[in-house]
């Protein structure tokens, strides 16, 4: 996490001078206006009530806030909104597993593969990306569904009698999931890869450690900033995701990012949307926090 | 280096692109914020040809899509496409621009059902597009009971085939229509009378698809569905299997329209083109394109016979149909009940 | 040693193919005379044909490409040099920059879409009143909108790609260079973005790819005149896709992938 965070508690950092500063600008300004201002306009919103169109009417509430935690009819602690919490915590958590153990020996081969067709490697684990979601996932629904390529091929080679379902069940949405973040895993985790020194490796199995043990004394810790940078761009859009659950689980468990795409594409409630972005935004802060404070005692 | 000089050169490409915004506005231009595909290329090349005006098109896939732009403000469009409940939100909230019956001579071709419908008592601010209807879509190759009604395909003897449009108000009018509710009385009493039907019928279902049940019936997922009639025609027509039933309970009637919201700089130019795809032989166009219900009755009368045909886009028989209404704040408790209910299994 | 390297390389191949299948799978289908994608109706060239004459399609094909060119380079300037300042300066109230800059990827986009469209909405009228005591331009929704919202999400991508590689560097490893006499950005050029190269690589071409196939933030700043083809091809979901729409993607991926090999070979002779 430390890495992260731009380590702020290196020895040898120093405070920014002007020039420092001078060049931190564009950034600031960048996140001033593009992230802050639009986080401002959505908190300012989660406070706000609806007119029967959906326009937003500038009146205090809390109703918003209080709907995600409690029942509306009972005025006791409700577990709606919290389940869909939960819910696609754990999506985008055992998307990251998976995709760490999927995706790390791609990495590492293709940071040890030759110098000059590393970057070519690096385009290919990319290209299938750059067609549209849509119709990847649409390929994906072809080759799972009952009638589906791969139940044909099962009962062809008579390795099952009945097709079986696939398609619409949470092993489908995870599957849609690794399938779309893999490569914001493989390409961080290639970074730290492509630095390791080959020298170190080569002596820790030269000093007769086992791989299991050259891996976890010498090549994880060396690689470890790049696992965490992969993690976090796997795991933070995956929490928000909503395309993948619809199509591939077909919207039977909502994910908080179908639920808050249905505020404001279908119930046309943008407060209530804009409380559950908010929630989000600080449940993720504070964990992020907790995490980087953890991580730095347990450095020092 | 060479990627950089690459990269360098698309980046003043892209910035030579970007004035070419406001050099348009010369000339005579309509700016048409419509469905996606739902206005066939063919009818707006043609409409250009014919005026000399230029179009400008915009899309949206749904009508929260649509108002969230419209509402935000700081947009030009000449010509929207509302479905009957939205346009009903925006005539109350005086978003709408009236429109000149006279600069629209063909509106004769109308068939009278479909005009000064509720949502628009007085035709005054709506010219409808297409009407369809939400019905029950069942492959008879593999269900052999009859179905008539909503009943039936949650009577949980197809649990886990069944598909179902992924829209809240759909669905809860759906279980008040089996109490002999109607769709537009969305009281907090009634809502509570529909939980538990809800709470029998969704864990049954298999998918909520909004943008494409077919696929579902296609590969073979579900056998039963409840769905747009537009659905159900390209699946009639796919293969004859695939039958559409209007739910006996009462089915929900959509219209989409054409209307031209407030200070919309170029009215006259989106008369010119409502007057042209009412023309006969440009709404047949568009039948051809969506096998929806065509509103426009001489039109229909060009329509070729196997056209007309299919249950899905004309049902005979007698019909309950009723459009939506516009209801306001209730559309949050709606959602809370069925997304509550969407997590439960089936047991 | 040589065992581990075997193996991961074996099992790389096993992941390519993952990568690969569906894309296969829709190239196949390009060629699938059924108008519906998901049947299998018999050979044809038809789908290539309709291709070649959809203007508006190939127009947004266009469109993506510039407007994922520009995010891109935008994404990659603001990480690289984020991610170092961040890096070499200890700025107060670090943490909370470091998690601000996680808000864009956090987000649900369809949040990050409404509240950029309420943003240049209120922002539109002031600018333009002001725009318009000297100049005919107008600020409107369009590529400059949807360019911004792209490099919102996608520079956070760099950012944190760039800052893994760094873990561990000297944070003054440049002065070394400034000292000889090398003017600060000669000697960040010099010395900092050829060791951060690979990550600089990654990080361009996650924010390619996620500007490339974006779609609901994109609708809500966009104009009439900068359609994309992710736009396009979510309308089109709706009538059904039509297999026009996997002779785009088999085009598209098969002239990058012939494109990338093509200019590998290329530097090998040249060498």
């Amino acid at each position: 996490m430390q890495a992260a965070l731009g380590a702020p508690d290196t020895t040898g950092t120093r405070r920014p001078g002007v020039i420092g500063w001078l060049m931190m600008t564009p950034m600031l300004l960048w996140l001033f206006a593009f992230v802050i201002a639009p986080t401002l306009i959505l908190l300012v919103y989660s406070f706000c009530q609806r007119d029967d169109l959906g326009e937003v009417v500038y009146v205090f509430t809390w109703d918003n806030y209080r709907r995600i935690f409690f029942d509306s009819d009972t005025g006791a602690f409700g577990t709606t909104y919290l389940t869909v919490f939960v819910r696609s915590v754990v999506y985008a958590g055992l998307t990251t597993i998976i995709c760490l153990i999927v995706g790390y020996p791609v990495a590492w081969f293709i940071g040890r593969a030759p110098e000059s067709r590393r970057n070519l490697l690096l385009t290919l684990v990319m290209i299938p990306f750059w067609t549209s979601f849509l119709i990847r996932t649409y390929a994906w629904i072809t080759i799972l569904s009952t009638n589906g390529l791969l139940n044909g091929f099962l009962q062809y080679t008579k390795l099952i009698a009945e097709p079986f379902e696939m398609l619409y069940t949470p092993g489908a949405v995870v599957l849609g999931l690794v399938y779309s973040y893999l490569p914001f895993l493989i390409l961080p985790v290639y970074g730290s890869v492509e630095k390791l020194d080959n020298s170190l490796v080569e002596a820790a199995f030269d000093l007769g450690a086992g791989p299991m043990r050259a891996f976890q004394k010498v090549i994880l810790p060396l690689t470890q900033p790049g696992v965490i940078a992969g993690v976090l761009l796997v795991f933070i859009p995956a929490i928000g995701m909503f395309a993948i659950s619809q199509l591939m689980g077909g919207g039977t468990d909502p994910t908080i990012g179908e639920v808050i795409q249905n505020q404001f594409m279908q119930a046309r409630d943008w407060p209530f949307g804009a409380a559950l972005g908010m929630t989000l935004v600080v449940l993720f802060a504070v964990a992020f926090w907790f995490t980087s404070r953890h991580q730095s005692v347990v450095e020092n | 280096m060479k990627t950089i000089r690459f990269v360098l050169a698309l980046t003043l490409l892209a910035a030579t692109a970007l004035p070419s915004y406001g050099q348009a506005k010369k000339k005579s231009v309509l700016n048409l914020f419509c469905w996606s595909e739902y206005v066939p290329q063919e009818v707006i090349d043609g409409f250009a040809k014919e005026t000399g005006i230029k179009v400008n098109v915009e899309n949206y896939a749904s009508n929260e899509e649509m108002l969230s732009k419209l509402l935000a403000g700081g947009s030009k469009y000449d010509l929207v496409q509302p479905s009957e409940y939205t346009v009903e939100s925006l005539i109350k909230a005086e978003k709408l621009e009236p429109l000149t019956a006279e600069n629209i001579p063909n509106l004769k071709n109308l068939d009278p059902k479909f005009a000064k419908m509720p949502h628009d008592p007085e035709g005054k601010y709506s010219v409808p597009w297409m009407a369809g209807t939400v019905g029950i879509v069942v492959n008879t190759a593999k269900v052999k009971t009859p179905i008539t009604g909503y009943k039936d395909v949650f009577d949980g003897t197809h649990k886990r085939r069944i598909v179902v449009l992924n829209d809240s108000r759909e669905i809860v009018s759906w279980a008040l229509a089996t109490l002999g509710i109607g769709p537009n009385d969305m009281t907090p009493e009634n809502l509570d009378k529909a939980k538990p039907i809800l709470s029998e019928w969704l864990p049954q279902v298999k998918v909520y698809d909004s943008d494409s049940p077919k696929t579902a019936f296609l590969n073979g997922d579900v056998d039963l569905g409840i769905v747009w009639s537009g659905e159900a025609a390209i699946l009639w027509k796919k293969d004859k299997k695939f039958t559409y039933v209007l739910p006996a309970e009462g089915a929900h009637q959509f219209i989409d329209s054409l209307c031209v919201p407030k200070g919309a700089p170029n009215k006259e130019n989106a008369e010119k083109f409502i007057n042209y795809i009412l023309k006969p032989e440009v709404s047949v166009l568009i039948s051809k394109e969506f096998p929806y219900t065509n509103p426009n009755a001489e039109a229909v009368k060009l329509l070729k016979p196997e056209q007309r045909a299919n249950p899905a886009s004309y049902p005979s028989g007698d019909l309950k149909l009723e459009t939506f209404k516009d209801i306001g704040k209730a559309a949050k408790d709606i959602d809370k009940v069925v997304t509550d209910l969407k997590g439960r299994k089936a047991r | 040693m040589e065992l581990v390297n075997l193996l991961c390389a074996g099992w790389s191949g096993v992941v390519f193919l993952f990568l690969y299948l569906p894309i296969v799978l829709l190239v196949v289908y390009s060629f699938n005379a059924s108008e519906l994608s998901i049947i299998w109706g018999g050979f044809s060239f038809e789908w290539y044909e309709k291709l070649w004459n959809n203007g508006p399609l190939i127009d947004a094909t266009k469109n993506s490409l510039i407007i994922a060119a520009v995010t891109t380079v935008l994404s990659v300037v603001l990480g690289t040099v984020g991610a170092w300042l961040l890096y070499r300066y200890k700025f107060p109230a670090l943490r909370a920059l470091g998690t601000l800059i996680f808000i864009p990827m956090v987000i649900p986009e369809v949040i990050m879409g409404v509240s950029m469209l309420i943003l240049f909405t209120v922002v539109a009228v002031p600018l333009n009143a002001w725009l318009g005591t000297f100049t005919e331009a107008e600020f409107a929704r369009g590529f400059a909108t949807i360019i911004i919202a792209h490099t919102t999400f996608c520079f956070p991508f760099v950012l944190v790609a760039v800052q893994a590689r760094l873990a561990g560097v000297d944070p003054f490893i440049e002065e070394a260079a400034m000292d000889l006499g090398a003017p600060p950005l000669k000697a960040f050029w010099l010395v900092m973005v050829p060791y951060l190269l690979p990550a600089i690589v990654s990080g361009a071409l996650m924010s390619f790819t996620l500007s490339m196939d974006e779609v609901i933030v994109t609708f809500f700043v966009t104009g009439p005149e900068s359609q994309t083809l992710p736009l396009k091809i979510f309308g089109l979901a709706k009538k059904g896709l039509d297999p026009s729409l996997n002779a785009v993607s088999a085009v598209f991926v098969l002239a990058t992938a012939v494109l990338v090999v093509v200019s590998d070979r290329v530097r090998k002779l040249n060498r």
